[in-house]
């Protein structure tokens, strides 16, 4: 696929930033494509936090460029994004109307609009309720909410969302999802930082995976899981069980409860192993592929660069 | 400006609804009060009757004399001062002493002595005075008394005497009483000074006024330089630093900050001085319907431009100090102990009143009132003593204000890197870097 510069909404370019002798981020490079959601994964401590620092503009890098929406990062693109970081804080005994208020004013959006939108918000996060109480009365995922709230307040192209799930029970998991979800539908750019993989699998359109200030590994879901095709299937049969590692095509065996996975050697062809397996006289009630998932995917990947 | 307002607003709402804000506009004024008229009313308390005094006038012609003085009401006492003679109208105090002569007749000293003692021992008296014959060549009386520790009765008895024989030798020597009151006139000493415009004026005022000026801006930054301090840490310690910085600058949350704190502080003194003003107007319509004179101070209108303009920098460059600090440091205590120097520094700028008041021209007054952490106070004693040219004055504001905007940029640099290192506080060198980068 051809990316061209203006569907691009940030663009990190080789980028580095250290902390005395500790480096933080080394020579990273990375394309946000607008209108989708972006993975950035990685351990923690791998960088992740600084590089959404960098891109929004609360760190310089030591060298390198970042480029927001075609412009170098400057003071005034911080209006367009809207940031929910991993260090959450609110003040404690403001009014959560209020509190909503004064985020919305630093975003420049103020009066009846940045009302409106208020009331907007905590509808439909279910918070209409809380309006008047002060902050310290909430729980914590109430304060989580509120605090997503103010990220998104004031209608930025381009949302970054430091572990944005932690901490909520499953229910708000689900109705956060949504409204991510209904952001990018919105044409909204949505950079989501996470270790949490199987969250990022379902709504990532893209990923990056960082390990120990280091790209790892960049590009669409698809084409990732696609590069780590490893021949992998999930099998049930009845009969051969104890001959199937005999087969040459067979480099590993796991066995699960009542199914065993099986691997296949580099350039095996899964039909093939198939019509052997039936050539065998086995009964096959389950013969499916498997796709890394993206929790494979990261620690393998992780552990490879340890 | 919009995100400046922001901040500031917030700074100044947060701490204005506080319950600590109204507790401390009540309590303080209060407390000041209670420690201003509590000493006073305590020793005025008066344990019991005056003070029984048995007096055994060998002369024959000094007790009818202390007597008036002693027991004297208080229209007769001409030369107690209007605010002693307001606090008698207002304690509505009666006599403290209670004097009685004893004529010892032909009955020898000792014997005199021996019915005394008896009946300080029964609780009659609670003191005997025995002035010789020769008290007015010797100058030597005797004073018992069952408690020693009052040691105020036992003063005015001195005094008492020591001007009942001063008057009586006065007598003797053929002096009349005009020439005597004449005499004992004490100088009524007027204070002028010379400006260069050459008008002449009392400074008396001002100077007070210097003091006051000092002393509000003292109260200020020991209250609210911890306010700042913490306004600083706040988000630190809550880690809403992080979103506050993807907003807005630095330097523009560091400002917001200083204002808005800076306006809660303004706002409770404003409300003081309101109150003060009232209770002013209304103690000087009292006073004035009991007829005591009460005059308002003669100060020129610049003057209070001057104490205005100069009280704002003085607070401002202290404030900032504590931002400076607050910028450094990760938790509330430890900016408590930091901040001790700041509080010297400005003893000593208090300190340095008498030498610049002495030499107010000379070139250490000059030097020392271009340190913008000692300009507010020297410069101002300056200006009331012997104004120095306009533009050494513009200079020290100009010098005063800068520091305040040098100070703050730093504070905001510090800060910003600081806050996203939680938890860990900066070596200097570190600081040093931060600031350079």
């Amino acid at each position: 696929m051809v990316i061209t510069s203006n569907d691009i909404t940030v663009k990190v370019d080789h980028v580095s930033k250290s902390f005395g002798d500790f480096t933080a981020v080394e020579d990273l490079s990375l394309a946000v494509r607008a209108g989708r959601i972006f993975g950035l994964l990685g351990p923690n401590g791998a960088g992740k936090t600084t590089s959404i620092r960098m891109i929004v503009n609360i760190t310089a890098p030591d060298s390198g460029t970042i480029e927001l929406f075609g412009q170098k990062i400057n003071s005034q693109l911080q209006d367009k994004i809207g940031y929910l970081p991993e260090e959450r804080g609110l003040y404690k005994s403001m009014k959560v109307g209020e509190q909503l208020r004064f985020f919305a004013q630093l975003k420049n959006v103020t009066g009846k609009d940045a009302q409106q939108r208020i009331d907007t918000w905590l509808e439909r996060l279910k918070l209409s309720e809380w309006k008047q109480k002060k902050t310290r009365d909430l729980s914590k995922g109430m304060q989580q909410k509120i605090q997503f709230i103010s990220a998104v307040l004031h209608d930025p192209d381009l949302v970054i969302l430091d572990e944005p799930f932690s901490g909520l029970d499953p229910l708000n998991v689900e109705l956060l999802k949504d409204v991510v979800l209904n952001l990018k539908r919105a044409g909204k750019t949505i950079i989501f930082s996470t270790h949490a993989m199987d969250i990022a699998e379902k709504i990532c359109d893209d990923i990056c995976l960082i390990n120990r200030s280091r790209k790892v590994l960049e590009g669409s879901i698809r084409e990732v899981k696609k590069s780590f095709g490893r021949n992998s299937i999930a099998l049930r049969v009845e009969g051969t069980n104890g001959n199937l590692a005999t087969s040459n095509l067979v480099s590993n065996i796991q066995h699960h409860s009542d199914e065993v996975e099986v691997l296949l050697t580099a350039n095996a062809n899964p039909q093939d192993f198939l019509k052997e397996l039936i050539a065998s006289g086995a009964v096959v009630t389950k013969f499916e592929m498997i796709e890394p998932s993206l929790h494979d995917i990261f620690i393998e990947k992780v552990s490879e660069t340890q | 400006m919009t995100k400046l307002l922001a901040v500031v607003k917030r700074e100044w709402m947060a701490r204005v609804r506080a319950k600590m804000f109204i507790v401390s506009t009540v309590l303080l004024p209060a407390a000041m009060v209670l420690f201003g008229v509590a000493p006073a009313l305590i020793l005025s308390i008066d344990s019991g009757n005056g003070l029984r005094v048995v007096v055994v006038d060998g002369t024959g012609k000094l007790f009818s004399r202390l007597k008036t003085s002693l027991q004297a009401d208080d229209a007769a006492d001409v030369d107690a001062t209007v605010a002693t003679r307001a606090n008698r109208i207002a304690a509505g105090r009666r006599s403290d002493f209670v004097l009685e002569e004893l004529q010892p007749a032909n009955r020898s000293d000792a014997d005199v002595k021996a019915q005394l003692e008896n009946r300080l021992r029964a609780k009659e008296i609670d003191a005997y005075l025995i002035l010789p014959p020769d008290v007015m060549q010797t100058a030597k009386a005797q004073f018992v008394r069952r408690n020693t520790s009052d040691l105020i009765s036992t003063r005015r008895i001195r005094d008492a005497v020591d001007a009942a024989i001063r008057t009586q030798r006065l007598i003797e020597a053929r002096v009349d009483a005009r020439t005597m009151s004449a005499l004992g006139r004490s100088v009524d000493f007027e204070t002028r000074r010379i400006s260069s415009g050459g008008s002449e004026r009392d400074v008396g005022d001002s100077f007070l006024l210097v003091f006051v000026v000092g002393f509000i801006m003292y109260i200020s930054v020991l209250l609210y330089g911890q306010v700042v301090l913490g306004a600083v840490i706040e988000e630190k310690e809550t880690r809403i630093a992080e979103v506050l910085f993807s907003s807005v600058k630095p330097f523009t949350l560091m400002i917001g900050k200083l204002l808005g704190v800076s306006l809660v502080a303004l706002t409770q003194l404003a409300i003081w001085a309101v109150a003060f003003a009232g209770f002013g107007l209304f103690g000087v319509s009292v006073l004035a319907s009991r007829g005591i004179p009460t005059r308002l101070p003669s100060i020129p209108f610049h003057f209070y431009v001057y104490f205005a303009l100069f009280f704002l920098v003085g607070y401002f460059v202290y404030a900032t100090m504590y931002a400076l600090i607050g910028s450094v440091v990760t938790t509330t205590q430890e900016g408590g102990q930091a901040a001790m120097p700041i509080i010297m520094m400005l003893v000593v700028s208090f300190y340095l009143f008498l030498p610049v008041s002495r030499n107010p021209d000379s070139p250490f007054s000059f030097w020392i009132s271009m340190v913008p952490f000692f300009a507010p106070i020297s410069m101002l004693v300056r200006i009331v003593t012997q104004t120095p040219p306009f533009w050494q004055i513009a200079l020290s504001l100009f010098i005063g204000f800068s520091t305040v905007a040098f100070l703050t940029w730093i504070a905001s640099k510090i800060y910003r890197i600081g806050m996203l290192m939680y938890g860990k506080r900066a070596s200097i060198p570190e600081i040093v870097r931060w600031v350079r980068s």
